[in-house]
């Protein structure tokens, strides 16, 4: 135990591991009929749904493995899926092939049915003109882009945030990507959270080529210079070719930042 | 190690951080953009307003706003934390000015301000502010000041600088375009103003609000239609100067 400066009582973390350690494992062993059903239903909850947004059918994952893929993009974050939209997925027409859904107990909800679209949710689109752009299962050949953005306190450098040139790119990507990448490499301590972790220790194991593009910035809404510092991206093997134009993208993404700007009077 | 020594504001860090003050920093940062430009007549403020909700009485929204009649100051970060310093400020003004029978320097209204910031720093159960303040005006010697504070309570003098969200870009553009030639003329200040706010700005003309001051001369908020005004003719100047570009290297 540890007392602060104003008299709280914190617990100090302890590795030894706690006191009582015996009696707890012996409750854990007598687990009821009731607590079986419970967590057979919280298991249930937790399932990924697959469906296609429309209509509402569920989708079979054997459904999705039919669209095979070489280059498969991941946009995580609102700065990120704006950047996507406006330079990549309005130079072609894409189109929508399912939507996955999941709850776990951090989601705001308990109803694990009925979630909004702004709830753990994840649209897929695959290029008509060019249907190998996109996947949902690793294959073979597949390459995997990601691209993110994080608050610049969470790149870690001796410097003050201050002083960092933010919005700025790095990247981190998988021992079987072999291509150039298009900005620095993100320096130790190299630590990445959430999806994009998961996605990049997945392909790794999977000896997937995967590439994370993380933008650090000091704005985390929706914001013009963040969205336009995934640029240097579009010359990446990962995505060449899919942005057509790209200033009619930039005034797209222009009138995406109007139309979204939340009113805040806390900050001004 | 940040997180043992980040809760109270009157905690030193092993390594002689003050964790909350620069936390306060960021904070500010969520504010949006104020420049200030002290040119050699003329000293300029420059904010991006941010936009205002529909049924929102725009002129309680402001980021500019008049300490005395010769100074003036923009802020970014925390609305309420700014109104409190601003109506101190205020204060501190006519009470310097009925005490001792002489208007404020620039100089001492900002220190007044520093210290204030710098008090919250150092009490017990208090955070600091979280606001950074650009602070113009001229001195009864007729020379031009441009102040910047920030949350930890230091001030500086500045021939130009920016605060608030995308500050560094905003800098950066100023160290390359700030020359003496840019800040002889008023309007070539006003005009560099404009343009370093239009790097960061995300829409235009009309997301930004101006003032300035001259010399003997109150404090001038310019409208809207003057600031679309001198946009247009710098957007003119732009493409002349592509003009004269592709015709070069044709």
């Amino acid at each position: 135990m540890a007392a602060t400066f104003f008299g709280e009582v914190v617990k100090a973390p302890c590795r030894a591991g706690a006191e009582d350690d015996e009696e707890e494992e012996e409750e854990r062993r007598r687990e009821t009929p009731e607590d079986r059903e419970v967590r057979r239903q919280l298991a249930r909850k937790r399932e990924v749904r697959l469906l296609r947004r429309q209509t509402k059918a569920s989708l079979e994952v054997a459904l999705l493995e039919k669209y095979s893929c070489s280059r498969f993009i991941i946009a995580v974050g609102n700065n990120a899926v704006a950047f996507l939209s406006s330079f990549v997925m309005n130079s072609g027409v894409w189109e929508e092939v399912g939507c996955a859904k999941l709850w776990n107990e951090w989601c705001r909800t308990t109803d694990a049915v009925h979630m909004s679209p702004t709830e753990a949710h994840c649209v897929f689109y695959h290029l008509k003109s060019n249907p190998s752009v996109f996947g949902s299962c690793p294959k073979k050949n597949m390459q995997v882009t990601v691209l993110t953005c994080r608050h610049v306190t969470d790149y870690k450098t001796s410097e003050s945030t201050g002083s960092l040139p933010s919005p700025f790119l790095k990247a981190l990507k998988t021992q079987n990507f072999k291509d150039p990448v298009c900005c620095s490499l993100l320096e130790q301590p190299n630590i990445v959270h959430d999806l994009p972790a998961a996605v990049l220790s997945y392909c790794q194991v999977w000896q997937l080529p995967a590439v994370l593009y993380l933008c650090y910035t000091d704005v985390m809404k929706l914001d013009l210079l963040t969205a336009e510092a995934f640029k240097p991206v579009l010359s990446s093997r990962g995505l060449k070719g899919l942005a057509k134009n790209v200033p009619q993208s930039t005034e797209i993404l222009r009138k995406l930042m109007t139309a979204n700007e939340v009113q805040s009077n806390i900050y001004t | 190690m940040a997180s043992r020594y980040d809760r109270a504001i009157t905690v030193f860090s092993p390594d002689g951080h003050l964790f909350q003050v620069e936390y306060a920093q960021e904070a500010v940062k969520k504010g949006s953009t104020a420049v200030g430009i002290r040119g050699t007549n003329i000293v300029v403020l420059g904010v991006e307003k941010k936009s205002v909700a529909k049924l929102q009485d725009e002129r309680t929204v402001r980021k500019i706003c008049a300490l005395d009649d010769h100074v003036c100051m923009a802020f970014a970060g925390l609305t309420a934390d700014a109104r409190v310093v601003i109506n101190r400020a205020r204060v501190e003004c006519q009470s310097h000015k009925l005490t001792v029978e002489d208007s404020v320097t620039v100089e001492y209204i900002t220190r007044f301000i520093a210290t204030l910031k710098q008090k919250y720093t150092q009490s017990n159960g208090r955070r600091p502010f979280g606001i950074s303040a650009l602070i113009v005006g001229f001195d009864d010697d007729g020379i031009p000041r441009l102040y910047q504070t920030d949350p930890s309570g230091t001030y500086h003098a500045w021939k130009a600088n920016a605060i608030g969200r995308s500050a560094k870009t905003v800098r950066e553009f100023l160290e390359k375009n700030y020359t003496e030639d840019a800040i002889s003329n008023d309007n070539e200040a006003i005009k560099l103003a404009i343009r370093a706010l239009l790097e960061v700005v995300q829409s235009g003309g009309k997301n930004i609000e101006l003032a300035i001051i001259r010399r003997n001369q109150p404090l001038k908020m310019f409208s809207a239609k003057e600031i679309e005004l001198q946009v247009s003719e710098l957007e003119k100047e732009k493409e002349e100067a592509e003009k004269k570009k592709s015709k070069k290297t044709v």
